[in-house]
């Protein structure tokens, strides 16, 4: 008599006529010399999820999951052991935005004032976490040169006046960021108001991808890019006090804040 | 009815990113692979706490990849048995640290009709518990599969059994389910 081992688990796998139509029959009574195989060896498929899926219904526990509450420490043990995983936002390179890049129009972002209505939209924020959770972001950038040409930077990079810098960013949430760009020895001067999607994207407003221009700029230039999950959106006045205040003011704000630092070139291209 | 109801679509929602959606799923299947995981008396229970985040770990790091969001249940429990499995084996000594059970490709899982079955399947459970003799195997399986209230651990307390005991009666009653499902797959009740 035939019983399961390696070779007839692959007939079965490949479907194989004469093998299906003998376990067929052959496994419609117990039969142990199988059923030790069944339980030391894995598969077929979702063979065993499905088992124990319905094992699992015949109890009380698949009803009683979904009124479970989250088990916020298990969960959080969960994250952290995901953090190595995130998509490395820094390999990301030159490979997916810069075709995106090189397609559309760069719209380069003007400078906002605080005063501006767009600008001043978001009062909800009451820095405690809400519903819509907290945001992890992180922050990638490439320079478009004048002649057109991308190149991904490093933080600290050089760059030169007539450079354009394009952002990606990776978020763990949708939700809305202020881009503010920093002169050293100055405050963070807003650029603009974004959406977040969650994932990896290029950043970009209503008329395309945002570029921030560096004309005029010498010396070091910070940009912060601070983002907030779902629809609580701090007012751009909040965040700088949370950017002036250090990394204390950062941490107890539950806003993601990333930052990219570049040095622009002196006396290159000056008007 | 079935825990894989609604699923799905969070499913979806953790694979393109979305940090909320990976927290329902937790809160909504962590249970059942915890359930699972409590059939394996020999673990104590930080190596049962260490299994279940393990389990997560894997499942959500590789979830977007899967390519059936319906199968995403059945995937997330043949890993927790994986894992589980491994981790006994290992304490034992029967299996090499750097030895591992394999989980099941994520690309590959095939197209599962959600809950399409399940009913069929519990009245399988149901039948084949009515049919064992009455005696200590019989006992073992209806309280942890039925009542699924006490862990594997607790059932050998209870019943004054040992530990390995308790989990080789519910896994020789597991894999006469098995082999009942996999007899209704080869008749062709997903094709
Ligand atoms: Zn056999």
């Amino acid at each position: 008599m035939r019983h399961l081992d390696a070779d007839a688990m692959s007939a079965l796998a490949r479907r194989e006529p004469e093998a299906v139509a003998y376990f067929r029959e052959h496994l419609a009574r117990p039969c142990d010399t199988c059923e030790d195989f069944l339980a030391t060896h894995a598969g077929p498929n979702l063979l065993d999820g499905q088992v124990d899926a319905a094992l699992l219904a015949a109890g009380p526990v698949a009803q009683k999951a979904k009124e479970a509450p989250l088990d916020e420490v298990g969960f959080a043990r969960v994250r952290r052991g995901m953090k190595g995983s995130r998509p490395d936002i820094r390999r990301w390179g030159l490979a997916a935005g810069a075709i995106a890049a090189c397609l559309l129009a760069v719209v380069v972002v003007p400078r906002m004032r605080a005063e501006d209505p767009a600008v001043q939209a978001g009062t909800e924020w009451d820095g405690i976490k809400g519903p819509g959770g907290s945001i992890d972001l992180e922050l990638a950038v490439v320079a478009r040169g004048a002649n057109g040409e991308l190149r991904r930077l490093d933080p600290q990079s050089a760059v030169a006046e007539s450079d354009v810098l394009l952002l990606r960013y990776h978020a763990t949430e949708a939700g809305t960021a202020l881009l503010f760009q920093q002169r050293a020895g100055q405050g963070p001067e807003l650029l603009g108001r974004f959406p977040l999607e969650a994932g990896m994207h290029d950043l970009q407003g209503p008329q395309g991808l945002a570029g921030v221009s560096l004309e005029g700029e010498s010396g070091p230039v910070t940009l912060w890019l601070v983002g907030s999950a779902g629809r609580q959106e701090p007012t751009p006045d909040t965040v700088r006090e949370v950017l002036v205040g250090g990394s204390a003011a950062r941490e107890r704000s539950r806003l993601a804040v990333t930052r990219f630092d570049v040095s622009v070139r002196s006396g290159q291209n000056r008007r | 009815m079935g825990s894989s109801e609604g699923l799905t679509e969070w499913v979806r929602r953790a694979a393109r990113g979305e940090t909320s959606a990976y927290s329902e799923l937790y809160r909504r299947t962590r249970p059942m692979v915890a359930r699972l995981v409590a059939g394996f008396a020999p673990l104590d229970p930080d190596e049962v706490e260490d299994v279940i985040q393990e389990t997560f770990v894997r499942a959500f790091k590789a979830l977007p990849r899967l390519k059936e969001a319906g199968a995403f249940e059945a995937w997330l429990l043949s890993i927790a048995r994986n894992r589980a499995r491994t981790r006994l084996e290992r304490k034992a000594s029967t299996r090499r640290l750097e030895d591992d059970v394999a989980d099941p490709e994520p690309e590959t899982v095939p197209h599962i009709p959600e809950a399409l079955q399940l009913e069929r399947d519990i009245e399988v459970v149901r039948r084949l518990i009515a049919e064992l003799p009455e005696g200590e195997e019989k006992r073992t399986v209806q309280l942890f599969y039925i009542e699924g209230e006490l862990s594997a651990r607790e059932i050998a307390e209870k019943l004054g059994v040992g530990k390995s005991a308790v989990t080789m009666r519910l896994e020789r009653f597991r894999s006469r389910i098995k082999r009942e499902l996999l007899r209704r797959v080869l008749a062709g009740r997903w094709e």
